[in-house]
């Protein structure tokens, strides 16, 4: 904040003394504004960026007792150790795929359900259905897992009851690895297009209506208005959202596996995140875990920078 | 370093008066209850010790605990609670904060404090205790001197004790539990090798003891899917050396694992086409906590092996639904080579109990309060309460009120509520559990000790760093490999016969033999 504030100063120097009392003009007029953004600004400061002081144990061999100062440097062990663990590269492996699949499968979902809702007429059927795809966004995650486990058990679960219809014998799905990430997956989809969805039917009730009035005299079919009016009009959202989530393509959403993985799944069911919580959490080796986080962290950033690029690039809508 | 010296020569002085009303104790006192006397006070002028106590059922010190005030109008020393993150109920996380704050209260208590302890003793966040015990705590050391294994078993890599432990008491914790009333309708015996137990399980699988026409047994069925593996030991292999699931052993002063043993191998074998026969719950893995309940109390569950006291009282709560129920403890059955054995016992010494703190500046005082607890009133105060309130000496035993006895709430919980019972360095006294514990779990512990069935436990090792390096580079992903192998045998995605030279190779290679070098090395220099 100081430095920003003699950059001020110093700039003022050599422009024009009109300078500083536009910008007191500025403040004056335009003061609420930044004391809203005040508290988010002090918001990361305080939870993002103070903690990331702490990433500095990942190079060093981290007591608690000692504290962050008082451990030793040690390099670039930890990374090694990782890299060195075939478990690390499968959780890796396992982390980009379920993303993959999660952006391919669930990224489309929401948008094709805000685009159903902008279709419908009946505003009551409409208020229903959308409250009843938002609901379990709102349900805890321990219980999802508990509704997937009943709903996939093979003795009771609804899933083998009506597998059993056709003459199917029943699947003891959670203990299949290569059912693993259908289901964790579609769950996901399950839980939270729904909520997802709001943004997008905001983007669509941006839209202006004289766009669509001038196709009605034009005479288009609703299928064209969708096409021709409604997609094309909410492309930006959809290519901010698609940044935003490959930003956070290797944050799956490890609750929920460890609550659905055994020993029998890890195959396809381990992630980064659960393997630190296994390796480093339940050990208490915080450091390796941070290693693991940072490394997590920077292959995040370097996703999130290519996808803003391609965008700016191709769309001309970017994050920045 | 004044008030050092001070506080020496003040402990000294309370010290003497400690052990002679010990011994006087000892002697003639116990018939009689004690009355608000002096003998057992560790100080003159009150004093007040801050505490961290954390365990998952009660996240802090309660300073208003019946038995805390007891203690303090006993003991003349007041615990006040300092406990971090007692908003989860995570001990080991709570240990972490406490830890990472670098402000230790006084006495540094809870669930699962051994390795922290030991770990950051060394650094010198806790103080060694054994010169304190020797001087102050003449009750510790007549018990560590009759226990000498055990003050090993938790002494630190460096040979010192950080930690006053809870000691639990009784011996049987798990055994085999099978529907006898079932036994009966089909003309079956309890069975008493490995090939009966199959026998009895395939005619619960199909001649419908149940009686409700379908096939909807569950011959054998566990809580904790590792209690399948515990089966192992049917074929002369072991699932774990100690209380905790997957724990090495010690097999002729040599420590191993389980997982690489030749009976594990046949006993997993065995179990994946008991498993495939329909033997086993198919939902083992994902069943969960609530199987023992569910499979009970629908009449579908035939055999288990679970805790006595809480298995048992099942008898109680599903009698009234299903008729007959009757689901009983049979003593464990032989193995393949002749050998009854059962797996689990109760520890003898847990991670838990308390510790004193690096900027504690009342050690001497601390160390005498803490020697309060195995005194036979504090012993008795930290069982069963306060006496006059929650129990009575009836024949020179400690016997729990009708008022304890007859609440709807379990006695341990009981217990918890007034600060009984709780993870402070104590001995525990069965005597506490045995009054309110259900007669079939007691007729099946009896049964129990009428045979040599145990075996001794693993009590587990303390590294230095350089050991705890290794182990922690090496041993959890070893662990998540055998685990992934285990349940892919019983599942029948892997074949054990086809695998084992390759399972055997694998974990040679993710350095299996270095973690068992390691831990070798601490158990000798440890128990040796």
């Amino acid at each position: 904040m100081a430095g920003a504030a003699r950059t001020v100063v110093a700039g003022t120097a050599e422009k024009p003394p009109g300078r500083i009392s536009r910008i007191a003009a500025h403040m004056r007029r335009e003061w609420q504004i930044y004391v809203m953004l005040l508290p988010t600004v002090i918001w990361l400061l305080l939870f993002l960026y103070k903690p990331m002081y702490g990433l500095q144990i990942a190079f060093k061999d981290y007591s608690l007792f000692r504290g962050i100062e008082g451990s030793p440097w040690i390099g670039l062990e930890h990374f090694e150790t990782l890299f060195q663990n075939d478990q690390f590269i499968r959780a890796l492996k396992n982390t980009i795929i379920i993303s993959f699949f999660t952006l391919v499968f669930g990224f489309p979902v929401p948008i094709i359900l805000a685009l159903m809702f902008n279709e419908i007429v009946n505003q009551r059927f409409k208020k229903t259905a959308q409250t009843i795809v938002y609901l379990p966004h709102f349900i805890s995650t321990v219980i999802i897992a508990g509704i997937v486990i009943t709903a996939f058990s093979p003795s009771s679960g609804i899933v083998n009851t009506i597998l059993g219809f056709f003459g199917l014998e029943p699947i003891y799905f959670l203990t299949r690895p290569e059912w693993f990430r259908p289901i964790f997956i579609g769950a996901g989809i399950w839980q939270e297009a729904g909520f997802q969805s709001i943004v997008y039917l905001a983007a669509i009730a941006g839209i202006s209506p004289t766009l669509y009035e001038s196709a009605v005299v034009d005479g288009a079919s609703r299928w064209q208005m969708m096409w021709k009016i409604t997609l094309p009009s909410i492309i930006p959202t959809i290519l901010i959202m698609l940044i935003i989530r490959i930003g956070n393509l290797l944050e799956v959403g490890f609750e929920m596996i460890i609550l659905l993985y055994q020993p029998a799944t890890y195959q396809t069911a381990d992630v980064v995140n659960t393997f630190i919580y296994r390796q480093g959490i339940l050990n208490g080796q915080y450091d390796l875990a941070a290693a693991a986080g940072l490394f997590n962290a920077v292959v995040a950033f370097v996703l999130v920078m290519s996808a803003n690029a391609i965008s700016r690039r191709y769309s001309r809508t970017s994050l920045w | 370093m004044k008030t050092t010296t001070e506080t020496l020569h003040g402990g000294r002085k309370s010290m003497h008066r400690l052990t002679l009303s010990a011994a006087l104790l000892m002697g003639a006192a116990m018939a009689a209850p004690v009355l608000a006397d002096d003998h057992l006070k560790v100080v003159d002028t009150p004093l007040e010790l801050t505490v961290h106590m954390h365990h998952e059922r009660y996240t802090s010190y309660d300073e208003s605990w019946p038995v805390e005030l007891a203690a303090r109008e006993m003991t003349g020393i007041a615990l006040k609670d300092a406990t971090i993150g007692s908003n989860s109920k995570e001990s080991r996380e709570a240990f972490n904060l406490l830890i990472a704050s670098g402000d230790l209260p006084d006495i540094v208590g809870g669930l699962a404090i051994k390795d922290n302890v030991n770990r950051y003793g060394p650094e010198g966040a806790f103080i060694a205790l054994d010169d304190l015990i020797e001087e102050h705590a003449p009750n510790i050391k007549a018990f560590f001197d009759a226990n000498p294994d055990l003050r090993k078993a938790i002494s630190g890599a460096d040979g010192k004790l950080y930690y006053i432990p809870y000691l639990p008491d009784g011996f049987y914790g798990r055994g085999y539990f099978i529907r006898q009333d079932w036994l009966d309708k089909l003309g079956l015996e309890q069975p008493q090798n490995v090939q009966e137990v199959h026998d009895v399980l395939v005619a619960f699988r199909d001649r419908d003891p149940n009686g409700n026409g379908k096939k909807d047994e569950i011959p054998y069925f566990a809580r904790q899917w590792e209690e399948l593996i515990r089966l192992v030991t049917l074929w002369d292999g072991r699932s774990s050396g100690s209380d905790t699931y997957h724990d090495f052993f010690v097999q002729d002063g040599k420590i191993t694992h389980p997982y690489i043993g030749e009976g594990y191998r046949e006993g997993m074998k065995n179990l994946a086409q008991w498993y495939k026969e329909g033997l086993i719950d198919p939902e083992v893995f994902t069943r969960g906590a609530s199987s023992r309940d569910f499979l009970l109390g629908e009449n579908l569950g035939g055999m288990t092996h679970d805790w006595f006291a809480s298995t048992a009282a099942y008898n109680d709560k599903v009698s009234q639904t299903v008729e007959g129920f009757n689901f009983i403890a049979f003593i464990p059955p032989a193995s393949v080579s002749g050998v009854r054995m059962e797996e689990h016992r109760r520890i003898l010494i847990k991670p838990d109990g308390w510790a004193i703190s690096f900027s504690n500046e009342h050690p001497v005082e601390t160390i005498k309060y803490f020697d309060f607890w195995f005194t036979p009133e504090g012993r008795n105060l930290s069982n069963f309460g306060v006496e006059g309130v929650h129990w009575t000496m009836v024949d020179g035993k400690p016997r729990f009120t009708d008022e304890v006895l007859k609440i709807d709430t379990s006695v341990v919980n009981q217990m918890y509520a007034i600060g009984a019972q709780i993870v402070r360095g104590y001995h525990q006294d069965y005597a506490y559990e045995e009054q309110w514990t259900n007669q079939i779990a007691l007729d099946g512990i009896k049964l129990y000790e009428s045979g040599d069935y145990l075996i001794p436990d693993f009590l587990g090792v303390s590294f230095n760093p350089e050991e705890q390096a290794v182990y922690d580079k090496y041993w959890p992903s070893i662990r998540t490999y055998m685990l992934e192998r285990q349940q892919a045998w019983i599942l029948g995605t892997g074949d054990i016969e086809a695998d084992w030279a390759d399972y055997l190779a694998t974990l040679d290679t993710m350095g299996l033999n270095d973690v068992l070098t390691v831990m070798q090395t601490a158990y000798d220099r440890q128990y040796n």
